[in-house]
């Protein structure tokens, strides 16, 4: 099998990319997302060498922040390219066909970076080998664990067919259920905790994959809108898949949203106060800006710069609300006891934030220096003869 | 002195601890009763619970919840010391990804301080907020060294110094573990030994002579949550 040239760049183009960086001429979006990566490997430094209680905001009250909900929307975006890539294929195969490599690269890569914000959050990261030594059947996180290693190697697995001209429905369906089944069991790893009533539900696996689904198509759209505008080709026909999906991730996500909030909210149990607390939030941001204003958006008009930036609105939306729902569930403490607030609030510090700089950085850096040594216009030109 | 049966209830408990500990490990089932009528929220057992097992800021094994009761003029104050339960049913310990927490087989709920990842998911589970999460904090400042702060505590019987945010039990998840570095060398839990109004009370509920088992078998005693099903090991006498 080829490496170079189909897998990853050429030898020749690559040193070309650095070259053009060195002499500035590799455009301000590679620049940027080199200073990001760079202020953000600065941050994950500190956290390690600094440790948490210098460098981050959470606590024994919000064991969970910025850095799992980062890790929770990576990897949904990976889910969501890998479920655009299987519905491409099935209902628009030569529409999709021209973005096939792209957006499963892009799987590939949003799957690390989520893993890059995740190992920040750990306290012994070293100690990871005991998911090997010492694992425990019985827990939704080691079944993660593995899960995603499934994921990550059958989605590698589809991207070299792709690349290579073998595509196999066959692997595209396993990468499809994979996809279904390793998420899912993200949802579950925090709908399965009774003692937390805001995510204590079995809607959460299916609210995972719904809104991986939006958040995939979003990311799928700037990335196709991106290609066409690129390669000059009709914007109408090779677009329309991807507003129809989008518009299908809207419709999946509202329904899933509203009905875990009304749920939520006829909840009488210790802890369900979240639901009400956080209504206006959920229903002007999660409901209101983040699916009826992307809706509206989509209908004013589906051109290739007008559909990235819905893309972009929707990805920027989506990230404040996964970390409305991860931090969510501890607002209202389980024991307040002492100077505990009867509400707890959580700002994630600046570190924290550079944290999410460097994973969304990764995928940038990783995509362009990929797209500009035409890693992805290999197979194309292939095909064509 | 506090007595019970015309005995000093400190002295049945240490006798009590001593014929438990003579028996095989598998064979005790360690629990712990408080009398809510006893408790006059004077906060010696968290302090003790902090000397002994040297926790840093905002962890506390066992912190006093302090609750006001009634309306005026009918008004009082409710006192709720709150150690882990070590439930028979434990919510944390499934979810550890690594068996990093575990029952053990006399009932104890532990961490293994050198095999914690700190995912801190065991943190998010725990239904009664008992477990912290050691971010490095000190009380005498940041980096600080040579102070009682970096000090071994003796818990699980480790040798666990907080030197670094390397060093376990920082990044750790942290809990209290009924003293079992104490338990085991034959001494009380130190809550117990440092409470002013005696209402705190150890032992093995597998020994029918034990005084706990006596207390907990009255229908005066109530179990924190009791309708989650985790079957705390800790019961409430009122």
């Amino acid at each position: 099998m080829k490496l170079f040239g189909v897998l990853i760049p050429e030898k020749e183009q690559l040193i070309g990319t650095v070259g053009d960086v060195i002499k500035g001429k590799a455009g301000l979006s590679l620049y940027a997302s080199i200073f990001g990566l760079l202020i953000g490997l600065y941050a994950i430094g500190s956290i390690f060498i600094r440790g948490h209680a210098h460098t981050i905001n959470t606590s024994s009250l919000v064991p969970w922040g910025l850095q799992i909900s980062t890790y929770v929307y990576f990897a949904l975006l990976s889910t969501g390219c890998t479920f655009v890539n299987f519905f491409g294929h099935v209902f628009f195969e030569k529409q999709y066909k021209p973005f096939a490599s792209r957006i499963v690269f892009v799987g590939i890569i949003t799957a690390v970076a989520a893993f890059f914000s995740l190992t920040t959050e750990m306290g012994h990261l070293e100690r990871m080998y005991y998911f090997l030594l010492s694992p425990n059947p019985k827990s939704p996180m080691f079944w993660m664990a593995i899960w995603y290693t499934c994921y990550l190697i059958i989605i590698t697995w589809e991207y070299v067919n792709i690349q290579t001209n073998r595509h196999s429905n066959r692997v595209m369906w396993a990468a499809f259920f994979i996809a279904v089944f390793t998420h899912s069991t993200l949802g579950s790893l925090l709908g399965s905790v009774s003692s937390r009533v805001y995510y204590y539900s079995a809607l959460m696996p299916i609210y995972f994959l719904f809104i991986a689904f939006l958040t995939g198509c979003s990311l799928t759209t700037i990335i196709a809108a991106m290609t066409v505008k690129q390669k000059k080709l009709d914007e109408n026909y090779h677009l329309h898949p991807f507003v129809t999906l989008l518009k299908v991730g809207l419709g999946l996500a509202l329904l899933i949203t509203f009905w875990r909030m009304m749920i939520g909210l006829s909840a009488h149990l210790e802890g369900s106060e979240v639901f009400s607390l956080t209504l206006i939030n959920s229903v002007l941001f999660g409901i209101v800006v983040v699916i009826v204003i992307p809706y509206i958006l989509l209908k004013i008009g589906q051109s290739a710069n007008w559909l990235i930036f819905v893309g972009l609105f929707i990805m920027g939306t989506q990230l404040k609300a996964r970390n409305d729902l991860v931090v969510g569930a501890f607002k209202i403490p389980v024991f307040r006891v002492y100077d505990m607030p009867e509400v707890v609030h959580y700002t994630p510090s600046i570190y924290e934030n550079l944290v999410v700089v460097a994973s969304a950085s990764l995928v940038a850096m990783l995509y362009i220096v990929f797209e500009r040594s035409g890693v992805f216009e290999a197979r194309n030109i292939k095909e064509e003869h | 002195m506090d007595q019970f049966d015309g005995k000093d209830i400190m002295e049945i408990m240490q006798e009590d601890l001593l014929r438990a500990l003579k028996k095989p490990r598998k064979e005790r089932r360690w629990a712990m009763a408080i009398d809510l009528k006893k408790c006059i929220g004077c906060h010696a057992c968290t302090t003790g619970c902090m000397s002994e097992n040297l926790t840093p800021p905002e962890i506390h094994y066992r912190p006093v919840k302090e609750e006001e009761i009634g309306e005026y003029p009918n008004t009082g104050m409710r006192f709720l010391p709150r150690p882990c339960f070590h439930c028979d049913s434990p919510t944390c310990t499934p979810v550890c990804p690594v068996t990093a927490t575990y029952k053990r087989d006399d009932g104890l709920v532990v961490i293994d301080y050198k095999k914690c990842i700190g995912c801190r998911y065991c943190i998010v589970a725990c239904p009664y907020g008992a477990r912290s999460a050691d971010s490095g904090h000190y009380f005498t400042g940041d980096f600080h060294e040579k102070t009682y702060e970096v000090e071994n505590s003796g818990e699980y019987g480790g040798n666990f110094k907080r030197k670094s945010h390397w060093h376990s039990p920082i990044g750790n998840a942290r809990k209290c573990h009924f003293c079992i570095h104490r338990v085991e060398k034959g001494e009380l839990t130190r809550c117990t030994t440092t409470c002013l109004g005696n209402a705190t009370f150890f032992g093995d509920i597998n020994d029918p002579k034990a005084l706990i088992t006596k207390l907990i078998s009255k229908p005066n005693v109530f179990r924190y949550k009791e309708e989650l099903g985790t079957k705390p090991m800790v019961y409430y006498i009122t």
